[in-house]
């Protein structure tokens, strides 16, 4: 099903992208006035092709993992989408990584303590931190721990791979704010999944043998509550990977989700195509891993 | 004594002043940029914000000054022959590359080819190879700090041209600045700056070229001196408004252009951060469609120009740093002379006669806009507010930039809130609105005699002869009414109190020459 997914987004990204008005060529000009130009450079564009062999030629450039050159910044598309995807996953996957770790024994816990102040309280937090928006949350962050406290620099971007622990620090806000509303989203999944479970009568005859509670939680609740919250964190990966653009914009991170939005608005059409193909992918592929992991985790699931 | 004395305490009181003014050499000047650079191929592949930077690191021939006249630059005169079609470049003596090498004649010869050659792509080609009009025939060095340019004929604009930012300023650049198949590799210049490290999205840096030979004098916009203070210049991309103003109230960044005062106040004034703000050479206004059936009324243009108060308007749409102005030249130009500030004036009265006369029965009309330039945006708020006391009728269209521009190239609106970027003469500012709307479809006002007019300015290089023509034409415009010139927005950037001697302009590039810091 990926192959035929990807094919269709390509053609719809594709035929999408030249219907809208705006010419990456007369952008790059502005409001200079120069035909000539504006037409040399549609053609060392190939904007001057027909549509269809525009789209020909990108598709078996990109059958073959040559995504052209990006019109704005005339490198190619690939190595930009390479750098873009880094960023964003560094950011990305240990805030999934936190939230889920904080998230699934905060679900438990307010399963297991259902009706009572403490679950109020869990529920409460979770429904404070889903509501947040992100740029507000960021721009709080960026204010108090950032301009206040001076604890974490304010704009850029330093790769661990590079200095780890400058890295670190310019990681620690967009990672928190990522973290903080996701665990919100995660507690929620968590929390009814493991009410489900602990409706069945395994976990009575579980108590019934006298285990002690954590050992019912840890030892046979756990496994059955997590499976559903393990698609929605495959769901979350997913669709963040694709770009945290709001993060992304906040801190000053040059990640795919600001490189997609950035190269919209320029009408930089290879690499928006290469992008949101790439962005497919993912979303394809860690959904695709989550569904082989699931029996791991419910083996009354069958691949 | 006495004497003594006094002069002791003359240089007592002055010293701390001409200590105050002394530039410190060394550290970095950190400035904010809201999206990174193009590339590096200047004059081939550029927008604003590669001009901004590029400009630290190139030079040409000619160059603007602060007032936007053309002044030798690399060269150290310009002499033009009595049939205006041969110029005659001598060159400064002491200039040296990047790369150490002495610029010499054969350099100039060399770029000016180098531009020439179609393969090379540069973006201004059109402008000297005959297409629009003058072409280069031959470029000469007869000795080693001569170089002579011949044309095809004379054109008042031809060394205007030469020095645009969006041309590169027809930078001489060493023959190792391009790669073996024509591209450019990057570009080994003469000005105080150097390419330093880029990281694409992230930051870009310039570094000091410390055998810079800078002009006397001062800083002069592109022209005059620039000395190299800093040793590096870095342009840091930060995307979000709220997080470049944190980072200047942290002390990350130094400059952050675009800031204005009425920002500076929402932001509690920072008592380390002020504000400085220049009027600049751009022209925001109301195009008018002509050709629209509704629109191709003029008293119905008209009466809309009468129902606008340009000053309040100006006031409140850029923030409080543009100027009033009717007419296309800009009011730091030195052509706006007297004729040029006549307008059509806030007369609500002539408004309601103008309406009746062209029987407006309150049909709502088509505003463009968009929200990436805040000022035009503002200002189509302010004109519709102004429009709707007045009894006209406008409803906002709000598009995205690339989608308003593809519109504004097709002539397909009704009447869309522009501006233009700086131009620095006058002829500049009507050749973009100017011409046959049959044959280009983005030209703002079509009058034969007008166009005849601004061709017979491309030609006339006597400048009070083209202050006549610029009047006539301002004044064919206000009858005609294509298009409502509003102000000459201005360019206000926040710094850092300790940073020192940075001006804006009106071509609202910022320039980081001449600039230092105090830690």
């Amino acid at each position: 099903m990926a192959v035929p997914t990807l094919l269709i987004v390509a053609v719809v990204v594709f035929t999408l992208m030249r219907m809208v008005a705006g010419d990456p060529a007369q952008l790059m000009l502005g409001d200079l006035e120069s035909p000539e130009a504006l037409a040399r450079l549609r053609k060392e564009m190939g904007l001057d092709q027909p549509i269809p062999v525009q789209f020909m030629i990108w598709l078996e450039r990109a059958l073959v993992g040559n995504f052209g050159v990006s019109i704005a910044q005339q490198r190619p598309v690939i190595g930009m989408l390479w750098s873009g995807f880094l960023v964003t996953a560094s950011v990305v996957v240990p805030a999934v990584l936190i939230a889920a770790l904080v998230a699934v024994p905060l679900g438990m816990l307010a399963a297991w303590k259902q009706n009572t102040r403490t679950d109020a309280a869990i529920v409460g937090l979770s429904i404070v931190f889903l509501s947040l928006p992100s740029f507000w949350l960021g721009l709080l962050f960026l204010l108090f721990l950032g301009v206040k406290a001076d604890l974490f620099p304010i704009v850029g971007y330093v790769s661990p791979r590079e200095n780890f622990v400058e890295g670190i620090r310019y990681l620690v806000m967009p990672v928190m704010t990522l973290a903080l509303i996701e665990t919100g989203v995660l507690i929620r999944m968590a929390r009814s999944s493991t009410i489900e479970v602990l409706r069945l009568e395994y976990i009575t005859h579980a108590r019934a043998k006298g285990l002690s509670e954590p050992q019912v939680a840890l030892r046979h609740a756990l496994k059955n509550s997590f499976a559903p919250t393990w698609t929605l964190i495959g769901l979350v990966l997913g669709g963040l990977l694709g770009g945290a653009v709001v993060v992304e914009t906040v801190f000053s991170l040059p990640g795919i989700g600001r490189l997609l939005v950035d190269s919209i608005f320029a009408r930089d059409y290879p690499v928006v195509q290469g992008a949101l193909l790439l962005v497919t992918a993912l979303y394809v592929g860690v959904n695709l891993v989550v569904d082989l992991f699931y029996p791991v985790f419910d083996p009354r699931v069958r691949l | 004594m006495l004497r003594t004395a006094t002069l002791a305490t003359i240089a007592l009181f002055a010293l701390p002043a001409a200590l105050a003014q002394a530039p410190k050499q060394g550290g970095t000047i950190r400035v904010a940029i809201n999206s990174d650079i193009r590339s590096t191929a200047v004059g081939i592949s550029r927008d604003a914000n590669t001009d901004g930077v590029m400009m630290h690191i190139v030079e040409g021939l000619v160059g603007y000054r602060e007032d936007g006249t053309t002044a030798p630059m690399l060269a150290e005169s310009v002499a033009t022959s009595a049939d205006g079609k041969t110029y005659t470049f001598k060159l400064r003596s002491n200039v040296k590359f990047h790369n150490g090498a002495p610029m010499t004649s054969a350099d100039a010869v060399a770029s000016l080819k180098k531009w020439l050659d179609p393969a090379t792509k540069w973006l201004c080609l059109a402008d000297f190879d005959g297409s629009k009009g003058v072409k280069i025939e031959s470029v000469e060095a007869p000795d080693a700090t001569t170089v002579v340019v011949k044309t095809s004929k004379a054109e008042a604009l031809f060394l205007t041209n030469l020095a645009a930012l969006h041309c590169g300023q027809t930078a001489v650049l060493h023959r190792d600045s391009w790669n073996p198949d024509g591209t450019m590799k990057m570009p080994i210049a003469t000005g105080p700056y150097k390419m330093g490290e880029w990281k694409r999205g992230e930051f870009i840096e310039i570094d000091a070229f410390r055998e810079y030979a800078s002009k006397p004098g001062k800083v002069d916009g592109y022209a005059g001196a620039k000395m190299p203070h800093a040793d590096k210049v870095r342009w840091i991309v930060i995307k979000d408004d709220a997080a470049a103003r944190a980072a200047l109230v942290k002390g990350q960044i130094d400059i952050l252009p675009g800031l204005s005062q009425s920002e500076l106040a929402d932001m509690g004034k920072p008592a380390d951060i002020v504000v400085k703000s220049a009027t600049t050479m751009g022209v925001y206004g109301i195009l008018i469609q002509t050709k629209d059936p509704v629109m191709s009324n003029p008293k119905l243009r008209k009466a809309l120009a009468h129902a606008l108060d340009l000053k309040p308007l100006a006031e409140i749409a850029s923030g409080g740093v543009g100027v009033a102005n009717a007419s296309v030249v800009p009011v730091v130009s030195s052509y706006h002379s007297a004729a040029q500030k006549k307008g059509y004036g806030f007369d609500p009265a002539k408004v309601k006669q103008l309406l009746a006369e062209a029987g407006y029965k309150g049909e709502p009309l088509k505003m463009l806009t968009n929200r990436r330039y805040p000022t035009m945006y503002d200002m189509a708020v302010m004109v519709q507010g102004m429009a709707k006391k007045a009894g006209i009728n406008i409803e906002l269209e709000v598009l995205d930039w690339p989608t308003q521009l593809d519109r504004y190239q097709k002539g397909n609106y009704q009447l869309s809130a522009f501006g233009y970027s700086a131009r620095v003469d006058p002829a500049m500012s009507y050749e973009a609105m100017l011409g046959d709307k049959a044959k280009s479809p983005r030209k703002v006002w079509d009058n034969p005699q007008a166009i005849a007019l601004y061709d017979e300015a491309m030609v006339i290089a006597d400048k009070a002869k083209r202050q006549e023509i610029f009047d006539r034409m301002h004044a064919m415009m206000l009858e005609d009414a294509p298009m409502i010139v509003l102000f000459n927005p201005g360019d206000s950037n926040g710094m850092s109190r300790k940073v020192e001697g940075y001006q804006p302009w009106p071509l609202s590039r910022e320039r980081l020459f001449g600039v230092w810091r105090n830690n």
